[in-house]
């Protein structure tokens, strides 16, 4: 393998690969503010010069390939001053607003300048300012912020594949903007908020609401369809702030749609039945166990449908539960509940990114454990319906009684006899299988909302499992 | 697959479609045909309107955003209606060290409007150019297509005066 050295380092590296890129395997940073691994490069807002020996004048380390023997200096007095005297430039029209700002805190102006600035500044001139901007129903633009590195273009153009965002007029008046200022299309909007290197891009949903250095993270997956995108969950407490992605080379690159973005409102949404519930009437745990079972022990046969939105480890709980049922002598039919898409066959890309047909995130999971999916006629003629979900399933009718377990909707609950609240994806960690067969980990969050519970314990109520009575306490 | 008819609905001639087939192959793209197809439609107008822009984007296939920014980019394209003379005049280092400011407030004055305005006659259209190429005859403007260099008040406002009484 070639080499090259930087900063006194040795660094082997594939041909093509840039300086950033080569200089990270040896944990040197590049201030960058223009260059995004996913995107293409334009080496425009200069942050990432460094001195490269033989070179007459220092090179854009985002567009320089490292060669066999190349030395490379990132810390030299040359490249400290270039940086220096780039980001003063980039700050000449940039407000000082940081303490109102959405992005403060994880900000790449506001770090870059803190650890490559200069503390003083020598412009005196009138800053350009513009009013903020509706984009649609996910992006706020704030013009004012904005230090033209193009990086929402590109996207736009490279990756959502429609170049709606676009830089008009020139230099000093250069404005990123849409037609007009026309709402954004895309679906996948969101991701304009995160590839921001300031903050003028800002989510809508999160403007405001919280600040970037009270979140805590853990890593999820999404399971609002088949793709899986690798997402990071940011709470506070008991509420989940935020989603973004989180990169994955295989499934979801360093992208997401808006719909999986924002899935995580319907579980903190007020509609969502967090209690116990007899028909449409809030009821105790115990009520509506104890009802749960009489339904499920007078029964003679009952369909479980298990929800190709829950995880694995959910699934295989819930077919251990069947069997159980089975031993104790209720003819049970055992079988999948999936969204509109029944089969991984039918499960196709909505696009050309990521959003997928099946909107359930572990239907690929159901069918490894071999469960198929239960018909209407199945459902509708069953004396007994037991349903389990996880939130993005839909329950199907049934001329028999329905338990329901799962999440839910204020208005689905009317139609079951007995529904019991299980903890959501943000709740719960989780096995998911998604449309390649890649078996992901989702982590847990924040508490089950409410009286919700995991299946688990779910589970154990409904069998009745006394281990006070069995330890003879 | 691009056709020599004009489509249907299209607010441009005929004779931009033609104009563009014959370009066509002269280009490694299609979209190195924005220029020319921008110069081509202002050419039927005069000037822009949002639905020659469409029209464009249209024609060479990409959104019609991406049309705008680059008409935006280059002053020579005019995105709002001008006068009978459009008056350029060049505001670069070498235009301004002979004068150049001066001769943009003179025809301010004169025809009573600032840069970027129409007179309400609707005869002529001021703004202020980036670099005209012309720095060893500064300083120079533009009106309409043609040169006007080695520029000083009288010969500026001898020209104003024609262009004014011309029909």
């Amino acid at each position: 393998m070639p080499k090259c050295t930087i900063d006194g380092k040795e660094v082997e590296f594939k041909a093509g690969e840039n300086l950033i890129a080569v200089a990270k395997k040896v944990g040197i940073d590049i201030p960058v503010f223009c260059y995004h691994p996913g995107l293409s490069v334009v080496a425009q807002c200069r942050m990432c010069l460094v001195e490269v020996e033989k070179m007459p004048k220092l090179q854009t380390a985002c567009s320089t390939p490292a060669t066999d023997g190349m030395v490379v200096k990132t810390q030299s007095a040359a490249v400290k001053s270039a940086r220096e005297s780039t980001m003063e430039f980039l700050l000449v029209n940039h407000p000082l607003d940081c303490p109102i700002c959405d992005k403060s805190g994880e900000c790449d102006l506001q770090d870059n300048s803190f650890s490559h600035g200069k503390s003083t500044f020598r412009s005196h001139e009138e800053r350009r300012t513009y009013v903020d901007v509706d984009m649609g129903p996910v992006i706020e633009k704030s013009m004012n912020r904005c230090i033209h590195c193009t990086r929402c273009i590109r996207f736009g153009d490279e990756i959502a594949g429609i170049r709606e965002m676009v830089a008009i007029q020139r230099g000093n008046n250069t404005d990123i903007t849409t037609i007009d200022g026309l709402p954004l299309q895309t679906e996948y909007a969101g991701n304009y908020s995160d590839i921001c290197p300031t903050g003028s891009l800002t989510l809508k949903d999160f403007r405001f609401k919280k600040r970037a250095w009270f979140l805590k993270k853990v890593p999820s997956v999404c399971t609002g369809c088949s793709r899986g995108c690798n997402t990071e969950l940011q709470y506070e407490n008991t509420t989940v702030h935020r989603t973004v992605p989180r990169f994955n080379a295989d499934v979801n690159q360093y992208w997401m749609c808006d719909e999986g973005r924002f899935l995580f409102r319907d579980t903190q949404s007020k509609d969502r039945v967090v209690e116990p519930r007899l028909g449409a009437v809030p009821a105790t745990w115990d009520q509506a166990v104890e009802s749960a079972r009489q339904i499920i022990a007078t029964a003679k046969s009952v369909v479980v449908g298990l929800g190709s939105d829950l995880s694995l480890e959910e699934l295989a709980l819930g077919q251990t539960f069947a069997e159980e049922l089975k031993k104790a002598g209720v003819a049970v039919t055992l079988g999948s509940l999936t969204g509109a898409v029944i089969t991984t066959e039918q499960d196709q890309p909505l696009d050309a990114l990521l959003r997928r047909a099946d909107k359930t995130g572990n239907l690929k999971g159901a069918e490894n454990l071999g469960l198929k999916p239960i018909s209407e006629q199945q459902s509708a003629k069953a004396e007994v319906l037991i349903a389990v979900t996880g939130g993005r399933v839909r329950v199907p009718a049934s001329n028999g009684r329905t338990v329901a377990i799962g999440v839910f909707r204020a208005q689905d609950t009317e139609k079951f006899s007995v529904t019991l609240p299980l903890a959501a994806f943000t709740e719960k960690d989780g096995t998911y299988v998604n449309f390649q067969g890649k078996a992901q980990k989702a982590r847990r969050a924040v508490v089950p909302a409410g009286k919700s519970k995991m299946l688990g314990e779910v589970v154990m109520v409904l069998k009745n499992v006394q281990i006070a009575e069995k330890v003879g306490a | 697959m691009s056709t020599s008819v004009a489509p249907q609905e299209s607010v441009l001639s005929p004779k931009f479609y033609e104009a563009m087939k014959a370009l066509e192959p002269q280009y490694p793209r299609k979209t190195a045909l924005i220029l020319p197809a921008l110069h081509q439609a202002q050419s039927e107008f005069g000037w822009l309107p949002k639905e020659a822009l469409e029209a464009v984007a249209q024609y060479i296939g990409v959104h019609p955003a991406q049309i705008r920014e680059v008409a935006s980019f280059y002053t020579m394209f005019n995105l709002k209606p001008v006068g009978k003379t459009h008056l350029k005049i060049c505001t670069n280092v070498a235009c301004v060290l002979r004068g150049a400011d001066d001769l943009v407030s003179f025809c301010e004055k004169k025809l009573g409007i600032a840069c970027g305005e129409t007179t309400p006659d609707g005869k002529f259209t001021l703004s202020e150019e980036e670099c005209l190429g012309a720095c060893g005859t500064a300083p120079a403007m533009m009106a309409n297509d043609d040169y006007i260099e080695n520029l000083d008040i009288p010969k500026l406002n001898d020209f104003l005066e024609r262009s004014q009484h011309e029909r």
